[in-house]
């Protein structure tokens, strides 16, 4: 049997890395604007484009999508090739991949701040350019599943199992969550509705963090780990178990970002008691990788590298033990729609996925361009001041959560709300908002460090593009000629597209289990007869608040506490939201819940309000939205958006796409007829009076009519 | 909010299904580990030091 000679292709590795840099920096850079509008909202500049509900989500996306994403790639890249000894299977697909990828992102930049949103977190982009991503997301899976098969050595080491489980579980989370009906070129409404468009979201959301930010990240320490300590992982047999359990348990958790919503009470403990149980399989990976150093610690005091992924790996068991607790309903009623969970994400996010990040490219730039780091010095002041990054940007943040959370439940000794305005519990954590954004700040000025450090170590050497290695070929060696290499368990490893199809399988039962019942059984989503559709400038309204990112800063579910509904109103049912597509329950309270303000206000202090929020409400840190003044509403697209919900199964009557209109401009005409009784002159045709329709529909369906809410709600 | 697992009557299967497969599940991951060789498992957890190296033989 001759020996193959082959190179490794590290230009694909070196220009992911440079990805991972630029889009670090401007995705944290947003981030730290973000921060600081919500104690300055002023700098917003003033444009709507920048405004925080537009670009929250520009930053969310940058820094999972474009610094993780391109972190995924540069770290699968790398360690696929050598664990399976053998080049990408095709360079013209890696190029595809890295450039489609770029695209996507550069996409996202224009598309966010322009207000093109589906509103769903951490899926906003819009219906075509969800296509494009399914299409590059399989440009990976071929490349991936091309190199395993073309691959060198039989088995497959458990990081390219995580690999596998990233790439499936992705593919099915990024469909089933873009079921949307395309409106127009750049506007849809997702097929689910209410409760169950909650569901699939979180179903989402939760298991992006558990496929996108995790599996993807411990296949990556599985393989770097190792190799930056110079011994095998603690347990492989542990490694093992920790692969199963995870992707099996971590599908199941989602639910537990919507307790006390009106999401069956059945579906909430389900996911509760799954979220207790993912410490097991999660601590089993944190301990391995820490139980790997075991002998090796004095080169942790050496090595920067180990340094940081001593700090990711303790990162990471702190936010896996943090998130069973605060999926505890008790916890979760205080912690939920606070920054406790922002100061949460953030240590998964700045600690495990940033730490992990800069430890990989610290070791693996001077590897591919066969040189030293440029300076250690620089690269120590990185990790120390990341560091201190973290904690200013946590402790204040849990400070700020406790402090709201507990604001908003307490009562005078008279049975009273103690703190009404809800402006009052926003107004006493700006310090906290402040200390938070010089963590930040901090953190970011590492990330420049780093940059600068690996761009001195790129530029005083030459990249080793195709790095030569050798290996035997796989073909006809023993095949099988061992009865223990017959054991299903060792076919399994050689059986990459069986492994995959049985990830799929374990991937899928928690999510039917969850949906299935939640989708297929009436009584769990209850009627209620008042309940009617949108008016076709509610319709309009609606989507402007989309928009806007309203979502961000406003939740629309009011939970069943007695310090909910003497603050907001009687407490949301699922079947107030039935013709919602999207639901709009949002996850975070920076400002009050909405779901029971229509009628609350005048039309004119609505229209005040959205003008200048510091005139109805002094000290508000809600920016001004002028432009909704200035801008004319498009009516043009009221047809095709009420044809498209009749589609959907909201009962507009047969026909009403081509009477929507003469509707519209009635209830706009009423709405400007009460402004000016207030003295306030605005045409009828602007953005601002669907809006306040919008706001002064919500909640409104079942206020005055109680006695049509089933028994069961 | 307050739809407990009552209100799938007749679901009773349904539930019982779920629990057998998460337990059958681990189960089988349970046993896949006993089963693993310590042979095998040494020559897994090296892999990611061979990329270099050229293995003249298969394990088996």
């Amino acid at each position: 049997m001759q020996l193959e000679k082959f190179t490794y292709d590290n230009r694909i590795v070196r220009n992911f890395g440079i990805a991972t840099l630029v889009w670090g920096i401007i995705g944290m850079t947003v981030g730290l604007l973000v921060a600081m509008q919500l104690f300055k909202p002023a700098l917003n500049m003033g444009s709507q484009y920048t405004t925080f509900g537009r670009i929250r989500p520009l930053h969310t996306n940058a820094v999972i999508f474009a610094f993780v994403g391109n972190a995924i790639f540069m770290g699968v890249y790398y360690s696929l090739q050598r664990l399976l000894k053998a080049r990408m299977f095709s360079d013209a697909l890696s190029k595809i991949h890295f450039w489609g990828w770029q695209l996507i992102i550069l996409s996202a930049v224009i598309t966010l701040p322009l207000g093109f949103t589906t509103s769903h977190e951490y899926a906003e982009l819009e219906w075509p350019i969800d296509i494009a991503i399914t299409l590059i997301w399989v440009v990976f899976g071929i490349n991936m599943f091309g190199t395993i098969i073309k691959r060198r050595e039989r088995h497959l080491y458990v990081a390219i199992w995580f690999y596998i489980a990233t790439f499936v579980t992705i593919a099915v989370l990024h469909i089933v969550n873009s079921f949307e009906l395309p409106v127009s070129f750049m506007k849809s409404y997702y097929l689910y509705a209410g409760v169950q468009d909650a569901l699939v979201q979180w179903w989402y959301g939760h298991n992006a963090v558990a496929f996108f930010l995790t599996t993807p990240y411990l296949g990556m320490m599985y393989y770097f780990l190792p190799k930056m300590a110079g011994r095998p992982v603690y347990s492989y047999k542990l490694s093992i178990l920790h692969f199963w359990s995870l992707i099996f348990i971590y599908i199941w958790a989602g639910p537990h970002h919507l307790l006390y919503t009106s999401l069956p009470g059945w579906a909430q403990s389900l996911g509760v008691a799954f979220s207790i149980m993912l410490i097991a399989p999660s601590w089993g990976g944190m301990i391995n990788g820490l139980l790997t150093l075991r002998g090796a610690w004095d080169k942790v005091r050496e090595d920067v590298t180990l340094k940081f992924m001593v700090v990711a790996l303790t990162a990471y068991g702190m936010a896996t033990f943090e998130g069973p607790m605060l999926s505890l309903k008790q916890i979760n009623g205080v912690a939920h729609f606070t920054d406790w969970i922002v100061a949460h994400v953030h240590v998964g996010a700045l600690g495990w996925n940033g730490f992990l990040t800069f430890g990989i490219l610290y070791w693996l730039i001077p590897r591919i361009y066969k040189t030293e780091l440029y300076s250690k010095k620089l690269a120590g002041f990185h990790f120390w001041v990341g560091t201190l990054g973290i904690l200013f940007y946590a402790i204040p943040m849990y400070w700020a959560g406790f402090t709201q959370g507990l604001m908003w439940k307490e009562f005078t000794a008279e049975g009273l709300l103690k703190y009404p305005n809800f402006l009052a519990t926003t107004l006493q954590i700006i310090p906290m908002h402040v200390l938070r954004s010089i963590g930040g700040a901090l953190y970011l000025t590492g990330v420049i460090v780093m940059t600068y450090n690996l761009a001195k170590t790129m530029l005083g050497a030459k990249l080793v593009a195709n790095e030569a290695a050798e290996a035997m070929p796989l073909t006809k060696i023993v095949v099988d000629s061992s009865p223990a290499d017959k054991a299903w368990h060792r076919v399994l490893e050689r059986k990459p597209m069986k492994f995959m199809v049985l990830s799929l399988i374990i991937i899928l039962i928690g999510g039917m289990v969850e949906m299935m019942p939640t989708f297929t059984i009436q009584s769990n989503v209850p009627t209620i007869a008042s309940v009617k559709p949108y008016t076709a400038l509610e319709l309009q309204g609606r989507d402007l608040y989309i928009r806007e990112g309203c979502i961000n800063c406003h939740s629309q579910t009011v939970r069943p506490f007695r310090s909910e509904t003497e603050r907001y109103g009687e407490y949301s049912k699922a079947g107030e939201f039935v013709y919602d597509h999207p639901f709009l329950w949002g996850s975070k309270r920076t400002g009050p819940d909405l779901h029971r303000v229509g009628g609350k206000y005048s039309d004119a202090w609505h229209y005040n309000h959205l003008v200048d929020p510091t005139s109805m409400s002094p000290g508000s840190i809600m920016p001004p939205y002028p432009w909704l003044i200035e801008q004319q509403l498009d009516i043009s697209t009221t047809a095709s958006k009420i044809k498209a919900m009749q589609k959907l199964g909201v009962p507009y009557p047969e026909g009403y796409d081509k009477q929507a209109n003469e509707d519209l401009k009635i209830q706009a005409a009423k709405i400007v007829a009460e402004l000016k009784q207030n003295n306030i002159k605005v045409k009828s045709d602007r953005e601002i009076v669907a809006i306040i329709a919008y706001l002064q529909r919500l909640g409104t369906d079942i206020k005055a009519n109680k006695e049509t809410i089933p028994s069961n709600q | 909010m307050f739809n407990q697992i009552k209100d799938l009557a007749g679901g009773e299967i349904y539930l019982v299904t779920s629990l057998l497969m998460f337990m059958l599940f681990f189960v089988i991951v349970g046993v896949y580990l006993f089963k693993l060789s310590k042979n095998h498992i040494k020559t897994m957890s090296e892999i990611p030091f061979q990329d270099h190296k050229t293995k003249l033989y298969e394990e088996d």
